[in-house]
């Protein structure tokens, strides 16, 4: 050993003496930097409990967590972030990835308590020093996912109203990646969704590029993607956290993106319905619609021989005769029936029950029934004129135009309505050739249809006259339509705070010259089928069949489901629906084994 | 028509009478609906009219009597409908259009009556006679609006 080795620890004690180089005065408060990334802060007005903070974080500092005055509505889980401090490393991820921006840090970062526990609280709810603060973390500008929606290429207005070629052609494998990868797998759309579809995992599996997968997860709770991925009303969109600073998901075309790019002849395997369980007992459907489709695919997939009787010589209900070929194909319907065919469901059209085949022979000869028989009776406007040639009703003229045929509507037609049956009657009649005027006793703004719709009429040059009130259809003396008399509206308040009301003004009459009315305000259900015995053991209300959870109406072994139970009355609502009723109808036989 | 009526307690019994006649209406549209939802529909709707009779006897009988003149909401919607003639089997559209019309024909009836007296009395209580008859035709009538016409 070196005698300088013995000396030098001697020599550090040197250093007490000189003045110290980083912290002058330990007992000054030293801030943190503008930008510095210290503890959380949370607007709970603006945060919609997503959860992608919770999703984003690698230590799993963040719990979602119910917050009391904070409810769960639309859109909102009504749960807030809550941060642990014991494992926060303080990366920030969870701020750059926050949906609405909500989730900021402050540059406070010294914090002193005796109380392991007060480290683990819920950023503005648990009231801090901090919370005013201003500096910290916000998010730079840059964005983890792209706010921006990949665009759905469609056919130009011009064109598509010469035919009735699907307007919307589907993404390709690299837009549909792309357009997968915006997701943040929050899965507040989940809920939005009737069918409760596991959305987050099905986009998951394109991003993944195993879309086996993806179709095992669609059809887990809805055999009939293909349909969906056109037509649905896509509620999840609506709320999708993504949507709040940019473009919401395009989920329904991501759904329609995996349906069309598997294989219809790997279904079978792929879903694992090459050996179904052994028949059991015996379900009969009326009506093969939306929901008896689904309550026919989930209860032959739980074992049971199940037989649907539709009245029509097609089954899709009204997919297959309301909605426009432009919007849905007729192929995707027949290849998605196919799937039930090949999984041992029969099909017996043209069979009326009520007609062909007595309800009570039905009720006697199966185990169960669901009735799935749709909205097919439509309102009537009421007003002088509305009998006779050139006044139709919209779902009776969609149902002759998928069949076909051409109705003669002349020149320009007048559809009288707001909601999709009224915009797809008024684009075919754009198709036919027709000048189209839409007229709405409401503001544009309160118009149930799909946003997109009323768009699409307005590119394809249909006009749309709101707050109007029809009064009479103008006729020659011949009883040839040649007008409508509307009065125009003002918008009052509703005394129960509804929407509120159109009311007329006096003396703003108007005829409009047209050659055709089409009416589509509105259907009901038709239970003529059924004899005044089981009518007074059904319960129904305001037209509607009422049902428990299960879909089990009050006559025992009958289940119902679609339009005639709904108040949405869409083909996902009615998915679900079957859905629902599948699994009630297998409880309750299997209870009474 | 005007003659008849030499004092308020006439008109309380026209007007009693015609509750009662429209309490004999729905009841006999219940016993003749085909629909079991239509026949509770038709009974609720008889049941009121049962309690617009009760009120009118309970002044009768009281004598007490207080109007204070209200602005009822006319959202008009049964004026540009098509009558409907009852029948057993009236779908729930038709059996509102009855009970619009009705309410409508009875708000003109009394507002129509309280014009042409020139009693102060009397009118008074013509106009609220009239007055309650508008507040059931909104009442039918915002059901319309909500049911019918939810896609117009």
């Amino acid at each position: 050993m070196k005698i300088k080795d013995i000396i030098t620890p001697f020599s550090a004690w040197s250093n007490i003496v000189k003045k110290p180089v980083t912290v002058k005065d330990p007992f000054t408060e030293r801030p943190g930097a503008d930008r510095y990334r210290g503890f959380h802060k949370n607007d709970v007005e603006a945060c919609i409990g997503c959860g992608s903070c919770e999703a984003v974080c690698e230590n799993q500092a963040i719990d979602l967590v119910p917050v009391e005055g904070i409810d769960t509505k639309k859109g909102d889980s009504g749960l807030r972030p809550l941060v642990d401090y014991g494992r926060c490393c303080w990366c920030a991820l969870c701020v750059d990835i926050c949906t609405t921006g909500s989730l900021t840090m402050s540059n406070e970062y010294t914090w002193v308590s005796d109380d392991p526990d007060d480290f683990r609280f819920i950023p503005g709810v648990d009231k801090k020093p901090w919370d005013n603060n201003e500096k910290g973390w916000t998010n730079p500008g840059y964005s983890l996912y792209n706010p921006e929606r990949v665009n759905m290429e469609e056919i130009e207005p011009d064109e598509r109203i010469t035919n009735f070629i699907e307007i919307v052609k589907g993404y390709s494998k690299e837009q549909a990646e792309k357009e997968a990868d915006r997701c943040v797998s929050c899965g507040i759309c989940v809920a939005s969704c009737p069918a409760h579809m596991d959305i987050p995992g099905y986009i998951k599996a394109i991003r993944d590029g195993n879309l086996e997968k993806g179709l095992q997860l669609l059809y887990d709770t809805n055999p009939l993607p293909e349909i969906c991925g056109r037509v649905c009303t896509h509620r999840c969109e609506e709320v999708c956290s993504v949507g709040v600073k940019g473009d919401a998901l395009a989920i329904r075309w991501l759904k329609r993106y995996i349906a069309d790019n598997v294989p219809f002849e790997d279904y079978k395997r792929i879903l694992g319905l090459d050996s179904l369980p052994e028949a059991k007992k015996h379900i009969a459907i009326i009506g093969a619609g939306p929901s008896g489709i689904s309550a026919a695919y989930y209860l032959r997939t739980m074992g049971y021989r199940v037989t649907i009787f539709e009245a029509k010589e097609h089954p899709g209900g009204a997919t297959m005769y309301g909605i426009p070929k432009y919007r849905l194909p007729m192929e995707m319907l027949e290849q998605e029936i196919g799937l039930l065919e090949e999984m041992g469901v029969q099909f017996r059209f043209n069979t009326m029950i009520g007609r062909e085949v007595k309800f009570d022979e039905l009720y006697a000869a199966y185990d169960a029934v669901f009735m799935g028989i749709g909205f097919e009776k439509p309102y009537l406007i009421a007003i002088e004129g509305e009998e006779g040639p050139g006044s139709m009703q919209a779902i009776d003229f969609l149902r002759e135009v998928n069949e076909g045929k051409k109705p003669e509507i002349g020149n320009h037609v007048a559809v009288i309505g707001g909601g999709n049956v009224a915009m797809d009657a008024a684009r075919v009649s754009r198709r036919l050739g027709a000048k189209v005027t839409v007229l709405y006793r409401r503001r544009i703004v309160d118009m149930p249809s799909d946003p997109e719709e009323i768009e699409g009429c307005e590119q394809e040059g249909i006009h749309i006259e709101p707050q109007t009130i029809p009064t009479r259809i103008v006729k020659d003396e011949k009883g040839n339509v040649t007008g409508i008399e509307y009065l125009k509206a003002e918008m009052v308040d509703d005394p129960k705070g509804r929407r509120p009301k159109p009311v007329p003004i006096e003396g703003s009459d108007t005829i409009l010259e047209v050659s055709t009315v089409i009416g589509a305000i509105g259907q009901e259900a038709y239970y003529d089928f059924l004899s005044a015995e089981w009518l007074e053991k059904l319960k129904l209300e305001r037209g509607r069949v009422v049902t428990n959870e299960n879909m089990q109406t009050s006559i025992e072994r009958l289940f119902a489901g679609g339009d005639s139970v709904n108040s949405t009355a869409d083909a996902i609502s009615a998915i679900a629906d079957g859905h629902r009723a599948a699994k009630g109808i297998d409880a309750l036989l299997s209870e009474n084994e | 028509m005007i003659q008849e009526f030499k004092s308020s307690d006439d008109i309380l019994q026209f007007a009693i009478g015609r509750e009662q006649e429209s309490v004999d209406l729905y009841t006999g549209l219940a016993e003749t609906a085909r629909n079991p939802e239509m026949r509770g529909v038709f009974e609720q709707f008889a049941n009121e009219e049962r309690g617009h009779k009760k009120r009118l006897q309970n002044i009768q009988s009281s004598g007490q009597f207080s109007f204070t003149p209200k602005q009822v909401q006319d959202i008009r919607i049964g004026d540009y409908l098509v009558d409907v003639e009852p029948h057993p089997g009236m779908s729930y559209q038709e059996a509102l259009i009855v009970a619009m019309k009705k309410e409508k024909a009875a708000f003109r009836l009394y507002s129509d009556l309280a014009a042409t007296v020139s009693d102060q009395l009397l009118r008074s209580l013509f106009s609220s006679l009239a007055q309650e008859e508008s507040k059931h035709k909104l009442r039918f009538e915002l059901e319309y609006d909500e049911v019918v016409l939810k896609d117009n």
